[in-house]
This record gives C-alpha cells, structure tokens and sequence, in this order.
C-alpha cells in the first residue's frame, strides 16, 4: 500500500491527540482547513457529513472520534486531509496536519509484531523517526467502513433490505 | 477560425440529417393527425410544407433519390380533394418509413433502399387525382401575390422581406438557340445563388419540364439595378425581367396566421448558405465541453465565496472606507451573474422526456394495427428534464417495453369485452422525478402477467429447478422475466407469453445504474417503471431547517404549509398529529421536541393517497437545486436522496420522501416515541440525553 521510494516510506504526518500519525502521500489529494461541514443522518458516530470540496460532495470522518480521542476541541490549526482511495475521495479531521515524512524502511515495524489480531485493523505499521512513533495507516482499511458497522447502521441496513425485497 | 469546404459540408450534412430527423417526426406526427381527421386541408398543407422542406435540404446535401422522391409525393400532395383520406395518411407513413431509411442509408453511406413501396402509393394517388382541376386553378390567396405561387414559397417571400430583403420576380426567357433548357435554368439559378436566395422557381427546380420560359422569385439585399444585368449569361438567357414584389423591411401583415407556421420553414432557410441565418437555433455540442464549463462554474462559486471572505475581513478591517460599498455592490452583481450563468448551463444538458415519448404514438399505432388491436396511447410529464444522454440511453429500452405492451400486455377488443374492459387498451406513459431519480413508466391496462406462466416457462428454460420454484415467492418468481434466456428467439412473434428480451432492458439500466421494476396485476394491468438515477438533475426545493441543520425536500411534493404552537400538536397513542381545518394530520418529527410555546412549520406533504405533515423549525425558502448523489458508503442512507451545493458554497441534504415516510410507518407505536425524537437527529444527539448543540459548523 505505501509507496517505498529508494527504500524510504513517504508520508503525510498529522497529530491527532498526541500521536502521530502517517498516511501514503501517494493517497493524499490535498489539504484543506475545516469547512462547514453538513451532518448525515444515519451515518455512523464517527461520520461528521459531508463538505463541498470544489463542487465536489465528499464525506468527512472525523479521525479523533474514530480513533476514540476524548476531547475533540475545534481549533484553528485542525485540518481535512483529502485522500483519494480507488477513485474515492473522502475526508478525515485531524488536530493538525504536520511535515512530509520520509522514513526509512529498516525503521518501520510490521504492525502485526506490535498489536495482536483483532486490534487497531487500520494500522500497517509503526515508524520511528529521531525518536518519534509515527503510525503508519492503510487507506484501504481506513476508508473500508463495511467491516465495522455501529449497531444503528446494522437497523439502517436491514430497513433497506427490507424496503428493497418489496 | 477556417473550415475547409470539406468540413463545411459535413457539418452541413450532419445538421440535414439532424433535421431531417424533426422533419420525419413532424411528418408522422401530422399523419396520425390526418389519420383521426381524414382530408383536413390543414394538415394535408402543412405535410406538403414539411416534404417541401426536406426536398430542399436533400437536394442541397447531394441526397438527390430522397430529394426526387420527395418532389414527386409532393407533387401529389399538392392536388386538392383527397376523398380517401386514410390511404393519404397511409401514404404519408409510408413516406415517412421511406424517408427514413433513405437518410439512413446516406448517413451510412451504406446501399439505398427500395423506395418501391411509396412510388406505387404516389402514382396512385396520382391516378386518382388526374380527374381532379390541377392544381395552379386553386382559389386565389387574398395578398397581392401572383397566385402561381404556393402558400410556403409566399411564406418564405413575407418572412425575407421581414428580414430586410427585397424579393424580386424575375421572368427569364431561355435563349431559342440553347440546347440544354433545364441545364440552363440551372445555370441561371447558379448565377443567382451568390447574390440573394431562390425562393421558388417556375417550372420548379429538378423539374424536367423543357419550358424556356422561367419564373424565378428571388430574395436578395443587393441594389435593383444589378441584378437583372448579373443574371443574363449571353448564349442562354435572351431576356431578363425584373419586378419588385415586396420591399425590405416593410413587415407584412397581411397574413398573420402563416406567421404561425415559421417553425417548419427554418431547415428551408439553413440550406441557403449565402444568407444571414437569423433563425438558425440549434447547436450540436459535445457533451464533454459542457461537462468542462459546467466544472468552471463550479470552481468559479468557490472562488466566489473566497472574495466574500476577503471583503468580509475589509470590511472589519476599515469598516468607514468609502471603498466598502462599491466593493459589496460589484459583490452582489457578481454572485447574481453567477448564479444566472450557473443555472443556465445546467439546463444545458436537460432536454424535456416528450424528445423521446414523441416517437410513440406512431409506434403503438403501427404494432397495433399490425397485430389487430385497438390501442390508444396516453402520455403524461412530458417536461420532465432529463439528461440527454441518458435519454439516449434508455431510447431502446423503452420502445422495447412499449411494443411489448402493445403487441403482448394488451387483448384483442373480443377479449377485453369478454373481461367486462371497454374495447380499446390503454397504454400510458408517464415520466416524474423521485428524488434523485427520473422514473419513466410504461402502464398498460391489459392481463397482466401469469405468474403460472413465468413458472411454467422458467423451469421448462431450465432458470431454475422445480425445488427451487417451489419456493419462490411470487416476487420473486416474476423477477424470473428479467433473466436472461427467459425468452427465446421464436417468442418474437408469439402473442401468449410476455418477457421478450426483457434481460436487455434490464442490463441497458443497470449499466446507467439504474433499475427496472415490474408492477403486476393480474388480469388488470402491468406497470414497468425504469428508475434512472440522476447525477445530474435539477429540482425545485423547499428550504428548510431542522436543529439548525439545512434541508430541502422536493417543492412539488408540498401541498401546503401551515405555521403551529408546539402547544397545537396532539399525541395519539404515541403519534403526534395536527388538526388542520376539517382534517387530522399525522406528523413526522425531524427534530426534537421542542418548548411548548415554541413556533413551528407543518409541511404538508403527498405520499399517494396520504397527506402527512413534517415537523420543521424554520423555512429557508425554496431554490432551484442540482442534484448530486450522496453515494459514499460512509455516508449513503436511504432517507437522503441527493444533496446539492448552494450558491453560496453551503451543501443542503434533499430528503428522501417515500423512505421517510416509510420508516415512520415501520415504527411500532412504542418505538414510534422514540421516533418523535426526530428522524434526522445525528447519532449523538439521539443517544445523548437533552440537549447538545447541534453538530456541524466546526471552525
């Protein structure tokens, strides 16, 4: 999933709580500050809504939540970072969006060595870099909300077939 | 830019077969009109403008076969006295099947049809007129003009002089010695043609008359003395005459009705190159170009938007600079203009559903005559706007459907007597928007479809075992009809089973997303609904909010808005309802309870035979909104059918009224309190306890 480059992993950093996190910058599309953003009825807890990206309608996670940060304070360094998956694009909320790492491979630990199964699903990995741990994410899981259903969306879900089946 | 001749051509005779296309329709449509009204004078001239028209344009493209053709029904049509109406009518369908296959054989360049068929009718009908006076001792008209000219070249006279062109009369005598007359008609025309327009000539053009005597009228804004001397090419002509007939720019009125009647004489006019051509209004544009404009104005509102805050922070900035107001009033200028340029090239790409639903009435009468029955077609939303491209799309798949309905859905007159139906079926089609949905319907009135049958021919298909059969559902056994080789090739023709091909339209819909449902009831009627579902489709709304929130549901679902007290709702086993006048609403909450004396909005709202009232806070007013899919599956739910961005940047969510209705209906009356906590409440609000502010609105 992340682009090795002369044997380096080339990343987006951004905090959100204390951690950093890093993403593909082969993923990113841009980054953007927080916008109005228009709440989704139905969508799942974590879901904020949806914003008007160019006249593009993209829907935005926010990460805090779905990373499971206590205090989601709004302030002026938070930021969207636009990522594009398969074509997708969507949007995820994070406290600041930081540098463009460049990580070293041999510096990178498989995350299935740290967390045990089941665990953080959307993690690839653990980079370190000048002491720093930075968790790699893997779009493909991050964006993947199928596997996850909060309970409401399982009603949502069955409503539909049920309306569908008629 | 340049166009080589080549490249002129072309477009020239892309445009003639564009065209020609509306002329065809207006040919049939005119024949199904003299088929009801046989020998209506009316309509028998306006088919003669009609093939007039498209004998022209054929002749300027090169279609020479198609254009002699047209002369010589023309030339038939010009006749007066029709006794056999229905052999006419029958005649100008022929033509139109004729016509048709012609152009398309020039389009593809492919090898000319027979046009037998037609030559046969229009020597008959010649035969039958020869008794007849001909047809230059017709009633003299009431202008001026000299009455051996026809009503449309009359038109054309009035409508260039209106354009600030004299028309002339030039009576040229051939050369006694010229051996080729009709090549030196020819070669005067051709002489003509730089300098003005032809509109009609004596003996006409093509004609093989050898007269050396011609008529030509003539439009032209060059100076009088010119032309007469332009005109005489020596060993050819002996004599040119000239007379002014009508002077530019002096508006005829004498005529008034034919100024109704301009719509059919603008290709006419197209294929006189050597004139302005005012009228010309269609414009063939690549749908990608659109596309690109329409991305530019979507960046163009951001940027918009951008300004605004820029000005805005002036403003705080140096709230007393004089600049401010000049600022805010080329602001409002702007964003008026945009939202103007905005909504324009969204219609761009709309055209009305009646595009497509015009080809039918001549289709049903001719599968309906073909397999004996009477049929009578009605159409309903015909300007309903839908995009070309998917009307495009779906133009097989429906005509698919209707001839199905025709030729299998509906019974012979003896059998729907028997059944207690009046004789005649009923075909209806009708297309409406649904959300984000265009929905085109095909209804008939016929037996609908057995069910038994469908069984019977799915196992004898081998679709499905007799196990799996057993337990099917009658949904699902009709569902079967949709599957590919349900229906074999010989059914074609057969009139007992339905289901022909239906796999294709299925599989034509699916691939533009769509769907294709069957509503069957059995001995009354089957009803197939194509549902498109829409990138790009622009509703009315209403503006509405909810806990601060936007929303828009569909303007013509409102039937009424009526302000309240909270205090004015009453609960009924769980259910709030308002009385309104003499009726009891039901009410649909959105949002949460609110204070007792708190003012509320009820919209009223029709789902079929129900009106339903929904709760909402305030009203934003209504807006003509494009529709974008809300089809993220983070976000996807059946109770939002689209959103669409505002001109101020803003996404509004447009409610999905039938699943909205639906889920409420599907609440049992204990969870129906829990309901009345508001079907939009986020998943926070509504598992959190009271009252937290609503999300949305960061930074």
């Amino acid at each position: 999933m992340v682009t090795v480059l002369n044997r380096e992993w080339h990343v987006v950093g951004f905090r959100v709580g204390r951690e950093t996190y890093g993403v593909p910058i082969t993923s990113l599309h841009e980054i953007v500050r927080v916008p109005e953003i228009t709440a989704v009825p139905d969508a799942p807890p974590y879901v904020e809504g949806v914003i008007n990206l160019r006249g593009k309608i993209v829907s935005v996670i926010d990460l805090r939540k779905r990373f499971g940060e206590k205090s989601q304070t709004p302030g002026k360094s938070n930021r969207i970072l636009v990522v594009e998956h398969n074509g997708r694009l969507c949007g995820l909320i994070v406290d600041s969006a930081s540098e463009v790492l460049k990580i070293p491979a041999a510096d990178v630990e498989p995350a299935s060595t740290v967390f045990q199964e089941g665990g953080l699903n959307c993690v690839t990995g653990l980079g370190k870099i000048q002491g720093r741990l930075v968790v790699l994410l893997d779009m493909a899981r991050l964006l993947d909300l199928s596997g996850d259903k909060t309970p409401e969306n399982k009603i949502t879900e069955q409503a539909r077939g049920a309306a569908g089946s008629r | 830019m340049s166009h080589s001749y080549d490249d002129r051509a072309g477009e020239l005779r892309e445009f003639f077969f564009d065209t020609a296309q509306e002329l065809l329709q207006q040919l049939s449509d005119e024949g199904l009109k003299l088929e009801k009204q046989p020998g209506d004078a009316e309509t028998v001239r306006s088919i003669r403008r009609i093939v007039h028209t498209l004998k022209g344009d054929a002749a300027a493209c090169g279609c020479r076969e198609l254009s002699e053709l047209a002369h010589e029904f023309e030339d038939v049509l010009a006749g007066e006295g029709f006794s056999a109406g229905t052999s006419l009518a029958e005649a100008v369908f022929t033509a139109t099947d004729v016509f048709a296959a012609l152009l398309k054989a020039y389009r593809r360049k492919s090898k000319l049809p027979s046009v037998e068929p037609l030559r046969k009718l229009v020597q008959a009908l010649a035969r039958e007129q020869k008794s007849l006076p001909p047809k230059r001792a017709r009633k003299k008209a009431k202008t001026s003009l000299p009455a051996t000219w026809s009503e449309y070249e009359k038109l054309a006279m009035q409508q260039a002089a209106q354009q600030g062109r004299n028309v002339y009369h030039f009576t040229v005598r051939l050369d006694p010695h010229c051996a080729m007359p009709i090549a030196g008609r020819q070669l005067v025309l051709n002489a003509m043609a730089p300098l003005g327009e032809v509109l009609g000539t004596r003996p006409e053009t093509g004609s093989t008359d050898a007269a050396r005597k011609m008529e030509v009228l003539f439009a032209s804004d060059q100076p009088v003395g010119q032309l007469a001397t332009r005109f005489h090419i020596p060993t050819i002509t002996s004599e040119v005459q000239q007379e002014l007939l009508l002077e530019a720019a002096k508006p005829s009125r004498k005529e008034p009705a034919k100024a109704v009647e301009t719509p059919a004489m603008e290709p006419l006019e197209a294929s006189a190159p050597a004139v302005p051509v005012p009228s010309e209004n269609i414009l063939r544009v690549d749908a990608e170009r659109i596309d690109n404009v329409l991305n530019l104005v979507g960046e163009l509102i951001i940027g918009k938007s951008m300004l605004q805050q820029a000005m805005n922070e002036f403003s705080r900035r140096f709230p007393k600079d004089p600049a401010r107001a000049r600022f805010a009033d080329a602001m409002a200028f702007q964003s008026r203009v945009l939202s103007d340029l905005q909504r324009s090239v969204m219609k761009v790409r709309m055209v009305p559903v009646e595009q497509l639903f015009r080809r039918f009435p001549r289709l049903v009468r001719d599968v309906a005559k073909h397999c004996d029955k009477q049929v009578e077609l009605t159409l309903s939303g015909q300007d309903t706007d839908l995009d070309k491209s998917l009307l495009d799309a779906i133009t097989e798949p429906l005509t698919h459907l209707v001839r199905n309905a025709v030729s299998h859905g509906i019974e012979s007159a003896a059998e729907r007597e028997k059944a207690g139906k009046p004789a005649h079926g009923t075909i209806h089609l009708k297309a409406y928007h649904q959300g984000n949905q265009v929905v085109v319907e095909v209804s008939d009135d016929g037996h609908g479809v057995d069910v038994r049958k469908v069984r019977e021919r799915a196992l004898q298909n081998q679709l499905v075992s007799a196990e799996e059969a057993s337990g099917m559902s009658e949904a699902d056994l009709l569902s079967l009809v949709f599957r590919p080789g349900f229906s074999t090739a010989e059914e074609i023709t057969e009139i007992s089973g339905r289901g022909v091909g239906l796999d294709v339209v299925q599989s034509v819909l699916q691939r533009m997303k769509g769907s294709v449902e069957l509503e069957n009831h059995p001995g009354r009627g089957t009803t197939f609904r194509l549902k498109l579902p829409l990138t790009l489709a622009i509703i009315k709304a209403l503006l509405f909010r909810v806990e601060h929130k936007l929303y828009a549901i569909p303007l013509n679902a409102v039937a009424e808005i009526a302000r309240a007290r909270q205090s004015d709702l009453h609960r009924v086993d769980h259910y709030e309802v308002l009385q309104l006048r003499d009726q009891v609403l039901p009410l649909i909450r959105l949002g949460r309870t609110a204070a007792e004396d708190h003012k509320i909005f009820v919209l009223v709202i029709h789902m079929g035979e129900r009106k339903l009232g929904l709760i909402v806070d305030s009203l934003e007013g209504e807006e003509e909104l494009v529709i974008k899919a809300l089809d993220d599956q983070a976000v996807a739910t059946d109770l939002i059918s689209g959103a669409s961005i505002l001109g101020d940047g803003r996404v509004v969510l447009i409610l999905h009224l039938p699943a909205l209705v639906e889920r409420f209906a599907k609440a049992r009356p204990q969870e129906a309190g829990a309901m009345t906590s508001g079907l939009l409440l986020s998943h926070a609000e509504r598992h959190s306890a009271g009252a937290i502010p609503a999300v949305g609105g960061q930074a």
